[in-house]
């Protein structure tokens, strides 16, 4: 990690002052850019937002139930083929490519958002 | 036939049903993958939908076997030859495109030989 951070002071333009975290910069700092796409990952607010989105929009699905802690089958009632097309929805959403097993275990909307949150390739 | 709903029963039900979804996942994104437009897409993915819920009460194993093997079959078939990966993903274009370097490397002054 100490190396890549020196790697890193070489080749990354000055702009602006993250701490050592390299947390996500404040909104006053919104008007400068990012030349690197190291720490662009999404937040978890905006992961959450987008998933709920997803599911809200499914035509099977009440909006008013859903929230972060849904199980898809047993509080929404949805069936197992609709668990599958809800993944799909998700991985166009955020053009990710889920392997198939791992696909199959994501069963409610906080396996999803974990699931996301922690892909490195989450757009 | 196989009795009440034993352990070894409910196992093999409970991979059917896994085989049976990663099928279905499957032949969704082929769906996608022949029908571009998103209005083909919708009818044709309602209308796989259909097959896949006119099957579903069947309840004798052997016969659910021999159907989801007609369905992987059915898939096998229709794969699209170029199909729509995500760039980053194994087979996308941006596969390796920028591996990460080896470790243990470190750029002294920009890789300039004068300081």
């Amino acid at each position: 990690m100490a190396l890549r951070a020196a790697v890193l002071r070489h080749i990354r333009l000055p702009v602006q002052t993250l701490t050592a975290a390299g947390s996500r910069p404040q909104p006053q700092w919104s008007f400068l850019r990012l030349f690197s796409s190291h720490d662009d990952h999404l937040t978890k607010e905006e992961v959450i937002d987008r998933v709920l989105d997803v599911v809200k929009s499914f035509p099977k699905v009440d909006p008013s139930k859903v929230t972060a802690d849904v199980h898809f089958q047993k509080d929404l009632g949805l069936d197992s083929l609709d668990t599958v097309e809800i993944v799909m929805a998700l991985e166009e959403e955020f053009k990710l490519e889920i392997p198939d097993k791992e696909a199959d275990k994501i069963d409610s909307c906080n396996l999803a958002i974990e699931y996301i949150y922690n892909h490195p390739m989450a757009g | 036939m196989s009795g009440a709903t034993t352990a070894a029963y409910l196992a093999r039900r409970a991979a059917q049903k896994e085989r049976v979804r990663i099928l279905y996942r499957r032949a969704l994104k082929d769906t996608l993958n022949w029908a571009v437009h998103r209005h083909l897409f919708y009818q044709d993915a309602s209308d796989l939908r259909e097959k896949f819920e006119a099957n579903k009460h069947v309840e004798d194993l052997d016969t659910i076997d021999k159907m989801i093997a007609v369905g992987e079959a059915t898939y096998d078939k229709w794969r699209h030859p170029d199909p729509y990966i995500v760039p980053w993903a194994p087979g996308g274009s941006k596969f390796t495109r920028n591996p990460v370097p080896p470790s243990g490397i470190e750029i002294v002054n920009k890789g300039l030989e004068d300081p």
